[in-house]
């Protein structure tokens, strides 16, 4: 858009002016501006909030851990871990599905818990109704303000017969129509301001503004701002294809609740429908089922043990587990972790796979709705959708398996097999080993992703974000010729 | 009569008013749909418990037969407990989709394992789910507002409201006709597919009644906003822009303001922290004298005091009575955590009584009992089968008796639980 | 310059369908009418004459019971319109100076609903587009009354002229056989030919004894059909010419007379801003 024509500023402030008297406008504009202070304010308070009592939490059972007595290792496998999962400095702009993830997870040995206590379940019911969030207000209020600040842009033109006036005065279609996108753009750019302040405050706190942010927050900034622009030239086309403003103001509110309402709650609806998820009872009693055909190690007659004892006797040079130089009973600890580990992995892997296909289809679907793309941009980018979960969930199971084999390792390594299987009085004594082990443990620290890795997840929103503005900048380029051609 | 017919006819000629009507009607129906699909889904979920879990169980059976050791049988036992939908659950799916509704517990401590949740996609669940609760509460007022925006000031912008107005039938009375054969109107788009769904559903005819109540309830309340805004003598476009902003802030900008305002006045922070302290309970017990553990258990439980004094070999009635321990140990806790979502519950249901999108939301939900008290229930029904699992493996455990094969078929059973008698 | 009350009504009596008798009504400090009195004889033309503000609109708004006087009275065949509008309304038709209806409805459409809303479609069937109702013979016969083509009935009423839809709310008068015609400037925007057709259909509403008021700026129309004409200034009726008199057919002498009062008009926005508030109290 040439800034540069003086006949599209000069329509363009006049447009803004009219705004200006609008009484309505300018408070649903003061709203908007009020809303998104209190969302950033809001939704900072609540991470903040949420990363410190999680960081207690988590240093609360660090200590614990740390300060257990000399224990057998596998009492430590039982005793286990409970980690949590810190928030992205940028969930203050945009939680995702923080909520509705859980945070907080217990970590053992052959089992694989649920990550618990996620707000969604702690919450009254108001939590279903959506979050307050700056992403919130930018994504479904501020398109509902610049269509009432819109709507009637261009048909308030032609209906009144001001368009022709316009025109007789020298401006052409494409400059009315320019000056009125150079207008509503610069509302909704100054729409868009706080929230983007919002988020460069939240990206100042300490620590988070770190190098490797400036790309997810870049993306944001842009997917935003390309959002909000083909809202606005979505306006401006509705208002120029319709007779009547009234006619404008209806049908721009109807896309704005199908696109913002209905179809990001079908979409979900149809992905699910189309993509079933295997739930955790099916997925225990396969990965049992898995596990007795794969080798049990309860059982004496095991084959699979059986062959694996021999390997290891084999691999040592003797005839009796009780001869070898390692306690047996750790080492198969070892295998049967390995066992179990593999088979989460691999359920987990297809879980995950079946709910990046229902994503996937959700996604599809996006390129009927704006808001849904950018969602995924928003989310993406700032981490916290289910790839951000799945992240945790991952170098949580990494972080599990490690540390229960380096216990199993300990047990085959650090407590004699003789005194391991011995049931006389003081065997309880002798099985236990130091303390000090526990503290040398490396506590689980969550690795948050890059800037790069975000920045690529959060492209695909983008591509569809732009693929709507270049579309509707398209059509508003050819209504833009028939302008006022029915008046 | 013939006034009332003389009016659909008049309204049955716009076209898009029509329209706005059948699309009502098919969203109804399509959530409707959705729900039933959904509440079948899980239905069959629950259906397919007893074939995995006897396979599940038979593995287990056949391991223990060695021994015939209460203790491993009672250690490597899950077992299932479900929370079968309301039959008005398709219509308000509530918590349905992110709170677990089949769980499966062991004898050991509860605590650590009715906080679990189930696999679901956070991102499907994030926008809500598209049901019958959605279209009411959300997009029914749409529908409102499109019907009734323009309804005095549309005929007074074509200028027919004088001629309306001078003719006896005409002025208020005319208004109130109009008014009340949109209200019926679209009452019959959302109750009509409403009441089939239900009746197939075979939801109770007296809640059936309620929620064919509420849709006209909440609607009025949507009109009387409409009738409101158009007393002020605004033109129409005004009317249709305030009308759209009041419903923004209405259900979604207010809720979210007073979730965040409850959730900063109330807060739960007890549930990770009671998942810790039973940790710490639990695992203490390996590290204390073994008799203390019995002493504090048989203190609580006193039905198994009378049992055979520990050897010094490992055993299994130590291992449980430690797990009890450990539970018994947060019970504080845990009232305090469950008190505090039921503050929360109440404080969002509270604000109902203002917000009529948060109280037919709340109503719906409590009606398909899929809101939090019917989530808590669940638990306490789990509470209650754990109980009693425990209470049988105790039998065997404390009074040295063999666990034979045949006695996987005398376990408790979870009860599911019967719907008659729902309190609002 | 107060005329005489006996020359402002000659041959008022207790029967005529509209009366009103010294009415005053003000909005705030500003008398819109002072002391108005008025009477139209069943089977004749009264037209009211006057410049913007002079109170026409508003003697019409308290005919219709719209607006409630201070003091005076109103009556419309011996009921008062502001303590019982919908038996007043029961008694008038009104046509408003653009007679605007149902776009999406025919002709027959629109006066079956219209009839509805009046009280007198009530037990009869609804005269739907297929027309083979006993109603809708009633309704072409009235359309036909009022001067509507037949080509027309059935068509849909959003092309129609003004001329078209003043024939169309006649003909709900002519079905309904009210007693009171009341007429907002029904002749401005009308071409000549249009016009004479309207006055042609004004004279045959009269041969069936209604009373016809009509309110307008068009002295030569209200010269050619009305019985008698009242020009209105101030809120009271500061002239009088009925068809007997010396001046009934001499146009220049009402033209100067007419400009006599239009010079002394007030302002006509306050006369807007009454119209609308007058609806309020409908």
């Amino acid at each position: 858009m040439s800034v540069g024509d003086r006949t599209v500023r000069l329509i363009a402030r006049d447009e803004l002016r009219m705004m200006a008297r609008n009484r309505v406008a300018v408070i649903a504009f003061a709203m908007l501006v009020l809303l998104t202070l209190v969302a950033v304010a809001s939704s900072w308070a609540h991470r903040n909030g949420v990363a410190a009592l999680r960081d207690r939490h988590a240093h609360v059972a660090e200590r614990a851990f740390d300060a257990q007595p000399d224990r057998h290792p596998h009492r430590m496998v039982h005793y286990g871990t409970f980690i949590f999962r810190p928030p992205g400095p940028l969930a203050a702009f945009d939680p995702g599905v923080d909520a509705y993830t859980g945070n907080s997870m217990f970590l053992e040995g052959h089992r694989q818990n649920t990550a618990n206590f996620g707000d969604v379940r702690q919450s009254s019911l108001l939590v279903r109704f959506g979050q307050l969030t700056p992403a919130f207000v930018l994504q479904v209020v501020a398109p509902l303000l610049l269509i009432f600040l819109g709507y009637g842009g261009l048909a308030r033109e032609t209906e009144r017969g001001t368009l022709r006036l316009l025109m007789l005065q020298g401006a052409s279609r494409r400059q009315v129509v320019r000056g009125k996108l150079l207008a509503l753009g610069t509302v909704a750019l100054i729409a868009g301001a706080p929230a983007m302040i919002g988020l460069l405050l939240i990206a100042g706190q300490p620590g988070a503004l770190a190098q490797y942010m400036l790309a997810p927050m870049s993306l944001i900034a842009l997917g935003y701002a390309i959002y909000l622009a083909a809202w606005a030239v979505l306006i401006l086309l509705v208002s120029a294809l319709v007779r009547r403003s009234r006619d404008a103001l209806l049908a721009l509110v109807a896309v704005w609740a199908v696109t913002l309402v209905l179809v990001p709650r079908v979409a979900p609806d149809l992905a699910s429908a189309a993509v079933p998820l295997a739930n955790r009872l099916q997925t225990d009693v396969a990965i049992a089922r898995d596990l007795r055909t794969m080798g049990d190690s309860h059982d004496p007659d095991d084959p699979h043990f059986a062959a694996f004892q021999q390997s290891v006797l084999a691999r040592y040079g003797v005839d009796r587990v009780e001869d070898l130089p390692v306690n047996y009973k750790g080492v198969v600890a070892m295998e049967g972790e390995r066992m179990t580990a593999s088979l989460f992995d691999r359920y987990a892997t297809d879980s995950f796979a079946a709910q990046a296909r229902q994503n996937g289809i959700v996604a599809a679907i996006g390129v009927l709705s704006p808001a849904i793309a950018l969602r995924s941009l928003s989310m993406a980018a700032a981490g916290t959708d289910v790839a951000g979960h799945r992240r945790f969930l991952e170098q949580a199971e990494a972080y599990r398996y490690a540390l229960v084999q380096r216990l199993n390792r300990m047990q085959a390594e650090g407590v004699r097999y003789a005194d391991d299987t011995a049931r006389d009085a003081g065997a309880d004594r002798r099985k236990r080993v130091s303390g000090d082990h526990w503290r040398a443990m490396p506590d689980f620290r969550f690795v948050p992703p890059d800037g790069r890795t975000l920045a690529t997840a959060a492209l695909p929103g983008l591509v569809i974000v732009v693929g709507w503005l270049a579309l509707a900048l398209t059509l508003l380029a050819l209504a833009t010729r028939r302008l006022g051609a029915r008046s | 009569m013939n006034l009332w017919m003389q009016e659909w006819r008049l309204f049955s000629r716009q076209r898009l008013a029509m329209m706005a009507l059948a699309l009502l009607a098919l969203l109804t129906s399509a959530a409707l749909a959705a729900g039933i699909v959904e509440v079948s889904r899980q239905r069959a979920a629950i259906a397919a418990i007893p074939a995995a879990q006897a396979e599940d169980i038979a593995a287990v059976a056949a391991y223990v037969d060695r021994t015939k050791d209460a203790g491993s049988a009672a250690y490597y036992s899950f077992h299932p407990t479900w929370d079968a939908p309301a039959p008005l659950a398709f219509a308000a799916l509530g918590m349905r989709d992110v709170a677990p509704y089949i769980l499966r517990v062991r004898a050991l401590g509860l605590e650590a394992q009715i906080y679990d949740g189930d696999i679901f996609n956070p991102e499907l669940a994030l926008p809500g789910r598209f049901d019958f609760a959605f279209v009411l509460v959300f997009l029914a007022p749409l529908f409102v507002i499109a019907l009734f925006y323009d309804l005095v000031s549309g005929e007074r912008e074509a200028g027919r409201l004088r001629t309306l107005d001078a003719l006896p039938n005409g002025g208020r009375a005319l208004w109130r006709r109009r008014s009340a054969l949109r209200l019926a109107l679209l009452w019959a788009a959302l109750g009509i597919p409403f009441g089939i769904a239900a009746l197939i559903e075979g939801v109770a005819g007296s809640t059936i009644a309620i929620v064919l109540a509420l849709i006209p309830a909440y609607l009025l309340f949507w009109v009387a906003l409409a009738v409101f805004v158009g007393r002020l003598r605004w033109n129409s476009v005004t009317n249709a822009a305030t009308l759209a902003a009041t419903w923004l802030v209405l259900v979604l900008i207010a809720p979210t303001l007073a979730n965040v305002a409850i959730n900063t006045a109330i807060p739960v922070d007890q549930g990770a922290e009671i998942a810790l302290a039973q940790r710490e309970a639990v695992n203490r017990a390996w590290d204390i004298p073994r008799e203390d553990t019995m002493r504090r258990f048989y203190a609580g439980h006193p039905e198994w005091a009378d049992s055979a004094p520990l050897g010094p070999d490992f055993h299994y009635k130590w291992y449980f009575a430690f797990h009890q321990n450990g539970d018994d140990s947060v019970h504080d806790r845990v009232r305090a955590y469950r008190s505090g979502l039921e503050a929360r519950d109440a404080a969002g249901r509270a604000l109902g009584w203002v917000l009529p999108s948060v109280g037919v939301q709340a109503l719906l939900t409590r009606l398909a009992e899929t809101d939090l008290t019917a989530q808590l229930g669940y638990q306490d029904r789990i509470r209650d089968f754990h109980r009693r699992l425990r209470a049988f493996y105790y039998g065997y455990l404390f009074q040295a008796r063999p666990f034979e094969r045949g006695d996987f078929g005398r376990l408790p059973r979870y009860q599911q639980y019967s719907f008659s008698d729902v309190r609002i | 310059m107060t005329p005489p009350s006996s020359l402002m009504t000659p041959s008022s009596s207790v029967t005529d369908p509209i009366r009103i008798d010294d009415l005053t009504l003000a909005y705030g400090a500003h008398r819109v009418l002072d002391r108005l009195s008025l009477a139209v004889p069943a089977g004749s033309i009264t037209a009211l004459l006057g410049g913007n503000g002079a109170g026409k609109s508003t003697t019409l708004s308290a005919l219709l019971g719209f607006t409630r006087a201070q003091s005076g009275m109103v009556a419309v065949c011996g009921i008062d319109p502001a303590a019982n509008p919908d038996e007043a309304r029961r008694r008038i038709a009104y046509l408003p100076e653009n007679v605007a209806l149902y776009e999406h409805l025919s002709a027959v459409e629109n006066v079956d609903y219209l009839l509805a809303l009046s009280g007198q479609g009530a037990g009869q069937q609804p005269a739907g587009r297929s027309g083979h109702h006993r109603n809708r013979t009633a309704i072409t016969d009235a359309l036909a009354a009022a001067g509507l083509q037949d080509r027309a009935w059935d068509q849909r009423l959003g092309g129609f002229s003004k001329g078209m839809r003043q024939k169309v709310a006649i003909a709900v008068a002519l079905l309904r056989q009210v007693p009171v015609l009341l007429l907002d400037e029904p002749t401005s925007g009308l071409d000549p030919r249009a016009t004479a057709d309207f006055n042609a259909l004004l004279v045959a509403v009269r041969a069936r004894g209604t009373a016809v008021l009509m309110v307008t700026h068009d002295l030569l129309s209200a010269a050619d059909v009305a019985d008698r004409i009242a020009f209105l200034e101030a809120g009271r009726v500061a002239h009088e010419v009925t068809a007997s008199g010396p001046e009934r057919f001499d146009v220049r002498a009402l033209h100067a007379r007419f400009q006599a009062v239009g010079a002394q008009m007030s302002d006509g926005q306050v006369s807007d801003a009454q119209e609308n508030s007058g609806q309020v109290a409908a």
